[in-house]
Order: C-alpha cells, then sequence, then structure tokens
C-alpha cells in the first residue's frame, strides 16, 4: 500500500476532491499548512519597516491507496491541481506498512 | 501518469505607482475644482451667516405646533399684497412689544432655549448615526472571508474619510443650498442663509446651490448642525455600497465610488427629497398628497445605497467560484460570526440616532413613537427572518436573523413617524420576508453576487419601506409635511400625512412614484459613470490577487498574521 501526499493550493481542494471522487477514491485528509518552494515571497512594508513575506498557506492532502491504484489517483491529483503557474504543488508517493481501521479491526488492503 | 510541462503563467502584471496617484488626485481635483469654480460665482445674498451661534434662535423661533411663531413677524416683503395690513399688525405689536420688554426678553431666551435643545438633539442623534459606521464595518468585516478582512475594514474606513470630502466640497451643497427656500428646519433656526438653488428653482428644484466647502453661506452654526446630521447619514449611502462590492474592487475604484456618491449621487436625490427640491413639492405641483415623503431616509439613505450597489455588483461580476459552471451557487460563509451579531447590535443601537434624530428637535415629542417604531419593526423583522428560514430550511440562520433585523430597521426608516406601533410590527414582518425572498432571488435567479446581502436589505426593503408610509400612515403626525395642508387635509384639521389604509391613494401613488425614481436614479447614474470607468481600467482586481486575498496585494497587511508567519527583512 501506498501513501500519497499533495502539497496543492487550497483553492483546488474541490477540484482535486472531485476528480477523485470519479475515480473511486472514499477517503482522504486535508491539513492547512504554510510552505515555500520555487514560489518565493516577497517584501512588504507596515509602518515603514520592511518585512517578507516567505511563507504561502497550502493544503497537504493525504491519501492511502492500494498499490495498484496509485497511478489513477496521482493523474486525478495533476488534472484537479494544475493551474500551470508556480506554486501549483508537489506530490510525494511513500510506502506504508499497515492499515488498519479503528471501527472494525480490519487490517491491510480491507483497511483502506 | 500525464508528464505534460507548460510554460508557467506570466507574473502579475506591474502597476505603476504614480498612475495609481495620478489617479487618486485626479478624481479629488475634480471634486475640488467643481466646488471652486461654482464657489466664486456665488457671492454672499442676504441673510448674513451666524458663525458665532449667538443669532440663532430668539423671540422668532418660539413656534406653536401649527409652526407659526408666538411673536408678530417683520414683514419680509414690501411688495407682497398684504404688506400694508402685516406692517401695521407688526408696529402694533412692536408698541405693546415696549411696554412689556420682560415679555420681549423672555421670548428671546425661550427661542434660544428651544433652538439649543434641538441643536443638541440633532448633533448627539448624528454622533450616534456615525456610530453605525463601526457596526457597519464589523458586519461586513465578519461575512467575509478571512483573506480579505483587513480589505473590507479599510473599505469602510476609506469611506468615511473620502465620502465626507466630497461632501463638504460639493455635496452638502448640491443637497441642502435651497433647503430654506421650500423645507427650511424651523427647529434649528431656519438655515436662512442657504435659500439658492444651483439648477431649477421654486417649487422646481433640482440642485442646490449655497455653502460649497462649508464656507460663506454654509459657514454658520444652524447649517452646519444640519452639516453634521446630514453627512453621516451619506456616510451611510456611502457604507452600504461595501456589502455588495467586496472581495473584488480594486481600491482606487473604491475611492472614485466614495467620491461619486458624496459628491452626486446621494446629494442630488437628496435635494429633491429633502433639500425642498421637486419631489418633495409635488404636493403642491401635481396635487399628489403630501409630495414625496421619506421621513429619515428609506430611499434617501438606503435605497439609493442598494441600488447603486446593485449597478457595482453587476458591472464587477460575481466572485470567482461563485457561481459553477453548472450553475450551482457555491458558498463562501462568513469568517465571524461574532462580529456579524455584535455589528447588527451597534447598528440597533446607532439607529436610535437615525430615526428619532430625523426630527431635527428634541422640541418635536413624536420622537419617543418614532423611536419605540424603530425597535418594533427590527425585532418583528428578525423574527420574521428566522422563522421563514427555518421553515424553509430547517435552521434558524444566524446571518439572516440579522439581515432580517437590518431589513426590518431600513423598511421602517421612512414611515417611522407617521405609523402605530402595531404598523411597525407588520412593516418590519414584511421586510424580513421580503429580505429572504431577495437574497434568494439576487443568488438564484438573477445571480447577482452580493457578499453581505446589501441589495437586498437596503435596496429592496428602502423601496418598501417608502411605499409602506403611503400605504400605513394614519395621520396623526405630519399636519403641513412638505407645505401641504397645515390647515386642514382631507378635510380634517391637523391631519397629517396619510396612507391608503387610512384613506389616501394618491399618497400611496406618491409614494410609489418617488421610490421608483430613487431606484433609477441611483442605479443608472452609478451603472453609467461605472461602465465608462470599467471601460478606462478594470475596476475588478486580477484573479491571483482575488484568489490570494486582497489584504496583502491592496493592503500589504492581513488581520490575521498568526496564519503566515512573517520573517524579517533580508
Amino acid at each position: 500500500m501506498k501513501r500519497v501526499d499533495a502539497v496543492i493550493r487550497q483553492e483546488n481542494l474541490e477540484r482535486v476532491r472531485e476528480c477523485l471522487t470519479d475515480i473511486g477514491v472514499e477517503g482522504l485528509t486535508a491539513m492547512e499548512v504554510i510552505g515555500y518552494g520555487r514560489q518565493k515571497g516577497h517584501t512588504e512594508t507596515y509602518r515603514g519597516c520592511e518585512y517578507r513575506v516567505d511563507f504561502h498557506s497550502k493544503l497537504l492532502i493525504t491519501i492511502i491507496a492500494r498499490d495498484d491504484h496509485v497511478e489513477q489517483i496521482l493523474d486525478a491529483i495533476l488534472e484537479g491541481a494544475r493551474t500551470g503557474m508556480i506554486g501549483d504543488g508537489k506530490i510525494f508517493v511513500s510506502s506504508v506498512e499497515e492499515v488498519v481501521r479503528i471501527r472494525t479491526g480490519e487490517i491491510g488492503k480491507a483497511a483502506v | 501518469m500525464k508528464r505534460v510541462i507548460e510554460g508557467t503563467a506570466p507574473c502579475g502584471a506591474e502597476r505603476s505607482r504614480w498612475s495609481r496617484l495620478a489617479c487618486g488626485v485626479a478624481a479629488l481635483l475634480a471634486t475640488l475644482l467643481l466646488g471652486g469654480v461654482l464657489t466664486p460665482c456665488l457671492a454672499d445674498a442676504p441673510p448674513a451667516p451666524d458663525p458665532a451661534g449667538t443669532a440663532t434662535g430668539d423671540r422668532n423661533s418660539t413656534l406653536d405646533a401649527g409652526g407659526n411663531p408666538f411673536v408678530v413677524p417683520a414683514p419680509p416683503d414690501p411688495s407682497a399684497p398684504d404688506y400694508a395690513q402685516k406692517k401695521k399688525d407688526y408696529d402694533d405689536y412692536q408698541a405693546q412689544l415696549a411696554k412689556e420688554p420682560l415679555a420681549g426678553k423672555l421670548a428671546d431666551h425661550v427661542g434660544h432655549l428651544r433652538v439649543s435643545t434641538n441643536f443638541s438633539w440633532t448633533l448627539l442623534t448624528g454622533y450616534l448615526v456615525l456610530f453605525m459606521q463601526a457596526g457597519f464595518a464589523l458586519l461586513t468585516c465578519g461575512l467575509v472571508r478571512k483573506k480579505n478582512a483587513a480589505h473590507l475594514m479599510m473599505l469602510n474606513f476609506a469611506a468615511y474619510v473620502f465620502a465626507f470630502l466630497a461632501y463638504y466640497a460639493v455635496g452638502y451643497a448640491f443637497q441642502f443650498g435651497a433647503v430654506a427656500i421650500n423645507a427650511a428646519p424651523a427647529n434649528l433656526g431656519g438655515t436662512p442663509t442657504l435659500n439658492h438653488f444651483l439648477i431649477g428653482n421654486g417649487l422646481w428644484g433640482f440642485l442646490g446651490g449655497r455653502g460649497f466647502f462649508l464656507s460663506g453661506p454654509g459657514y454658520d452654526a444652524g447649517s452646519l448642525c444640519l452639516t453634521l446630521f446630514e453627512v453621516v447619514f451619506m456616510e451611510t449611502a456611502g457604507y452600504i455600497i461595501v456589502g455588495a462590492i467586496c472581495e473584488r474592487i480594486t481600491f482606487w475604484a473604491f475611492l472614485v465610488a466614495e467620491l461619486c456618491m458624496g459628491a452626486i449621487i446621494y446629494p442630488v436625490f437628496g435635494c429633491w427629497v429633502w433639500g425642498g427640491g421637486w419631489l418633495s413639492q409635488i404636493g403642491t405641483t401635481w396635487n399628489l398628497g403630501h409630495g414625496y415623503v421619506d421621513f429619515a431616509g428609506s430611499t434617501v439613505v438606503h435605497a439609493v445605497g442598494g441600488f447603486a450597489a446593485m449597478a457595482l455588483a453587476i458591472i464587477l461580476g460575481p466572485r470567482l467560484g461563485k457561481y459553477g459552471s453548472d450553475g450551482k451557487v457555491r458558498v463562501f460563509p462568513a469568517h465571524n460570526l461574532a462580529f456579524v451579531v455584535t455589528g447588527t447590535f451597534i447598528l440597533l443601537f446607532g439607529w436610535m440616532g437615525f430615526n428619532p434624530g430625523s426630527t431635527l428637535g428634541a422640541s418635536d415629542l413624536r420622537i419617543s413613537v418614532i423611536a419605540v417604531n424603530t425597535n418594533l419593526a427590527a425585532v418583528a423583522g428578525s423574527a420574521a427572518a428566522m422563522l421563514l428560514w427555518y421553515w424553509m430550511f430547517g435552521k434558524p440562520d444566524i446571518t439572516m436573523a440579522c439581515n432580517g433585523m437590518l431589513a426590518g430597521l431600513v423598511a421602517i426608516t421612512a414611515p417611522c413617524a407617521f405609523v402605530s406601533p402595531t404598523s411597525a410590527v407588520v412593516i418590519g414582518i414584511l421586510a424580513g420576508v421580503l429580505v429572504c425572498l431577495g437574497v434568494l432571488f439576487n443568488d438564484r435567479v438573477v445571480k447577482i453576487d452580493d457578499p453581505c446581502g446589501a441589495i437586498s436589505v437596503h435596496g429592496y426593503c428602502g423601496w418598501l419601506g417608502a411605499v409602506c408610509v403611503g400605504i400605513f400612515a394614519d395621520g396623526t403626525y405630519g399636519s403641513g409635511w412638505n407645505g401641504v395642508g397645515a390647515a386642514s387635509y382631507l378635510g380634517h384639521a391637523g391631519q397629517g400625512v396619510t396612507g391608503l389604509i387610512h384613506g389616501d391613494s394618491r399618497q400611496f401613488l406618491t409614494q410609489l412614484l418617488g421610490a421608483t425614481i430613487c431606484a433609477v436614479w441611483a442605479f443608472g447614474a452609478t451603472y453609467g459613470v461605472f461602465w465608462a470607468v470599467n471601460k478606462v481600467k478594470s475596476i475588478r482586481v486580477s484573479p491571483e490577487v482575488e484568489l490570494e486575498g486582497l489584504d496583502m496585494p491592496e493592503f500589504g497587511a492581513t488581520s490575521y498574521p498568526e496564519d503566515a508567519p512573517l520573517t524579517a527583512a533580508a
């Protein structure tokens, strides 16, 4: 099983979720995060003093998927989250050792 | 997996600081130039202004219920046919007065006291209306998304600042420069220096022409008392538009809108109704009831703001993502309901100045009726909205409860002095229902994006309020309003403004006419000006700025900086 983490723009959450639902993903976790990458910050002035705004607000969504589902999920996220401008985000795929459903105690693929 | 790498989109276009500064200065200069050109053309004409306030309020200010002075006034016009008789009466009176000097002194003092009471009443209620600025700022800030909180606050703040300056320069003169001709505020000493129409004359006035830059005839204690009261009313119309245009309008375009509101859009209609202009006189000129009646400004203030807001909202277009491609309406929930409710309470409190203050005097004891009517309509409106929404959607909506209260307040603003408490409750209920339907209509049918419901609360319910005068007014107040029927009206002595239910259908038609003219003027003038402005330079921010939130790009500041940590400059 794989864990797919995607850092996306906040306003694209709806579109990404629709794309994921279309391919059968039934759940995900989302967190508000701040970060920066190539989308650099800028300098502002407050009451005469300069300061840097380096961090942007983004969303980190996490999906646990079966190995054979990962490619579709990546395509869906790309379709929903891409705008073509710097700052669209990144997707990370990692391995997951174990998944357990708390309510029933199911483990492994049945819990995904 | 598709891995097409596309070119990046260009970053936002750089705005020249100088071109923005030039636009702002040009707009301000245009307003000032307009006033500057007009002021020298209008030399001080008698009577003399009274800046020290020492000559305002004397024995001639002591009036009875019919508005007739206790003392015999000096006949003003030697060419009038009854001059000889009036002069004789005056001379006899003067001879009598010479034998009773104390009576004369007492009459002067009483008159001065009366005007003093009315000055303090008018000014203090004006300060209450000023406080409504804070209420509206909180209300609208709470209703929008967190990323635009600073933007809303700044819009409300700058609205007060710039509309005031425009009103100081030309707006007050346009609205009240001729008020002494047909609508002299006797409670404040009559403001006799404001006696000239720039456009029109007599009973057909369209634009006033005294008191530009509040100088000369405008630098008068009585006039300035009126100025303070009326400017805060204009500010109300000024901040109403914020509710519909927020989250996507550029700051410079907003400043232009406020200057226009303070200089032209508000004062023109205000002149027609409150400045002695033609709409107030159609009772005399066209035999239409008491002429168009709007006690505290359902249309003069609220509908003007509401329909101007509608025009701007249409030109701006809806917020990004508000209406999906399938036509579905998307929700942008209020980010701070505590602000919304607090703001509504502050507005309610301020309305205690808005409506009762419009008598311009505590000597008019109808103020208690007005105060209670105002509150009744407020609570009735809120109850109606809450219950209707609960019935329609299963839960009472906090923002609609607040909008319902405001709708009731807006709708009672015109009729508050002329109706009974029960009528006030009915008017409130009607407004509460109308605002709910209006919000749904704007969102679902005509698809005009109105973040704070300003068009429904102020536009639609303002129109309703003026029409309600023509339905519910019961004749117990307003005898001689707009110079009609001072001796008797509809066959009764002392009969005041009357509506359809109590037998005056002409008043109802007059109210329909005037309220609709208000909507057409406010919408048309605003749409015309801003359609042109938008063609020159878009009044809407770029999509990138709108998605990020206007706080940082427009003002370099955010209301909640903890959300995005800042580091010191490199």
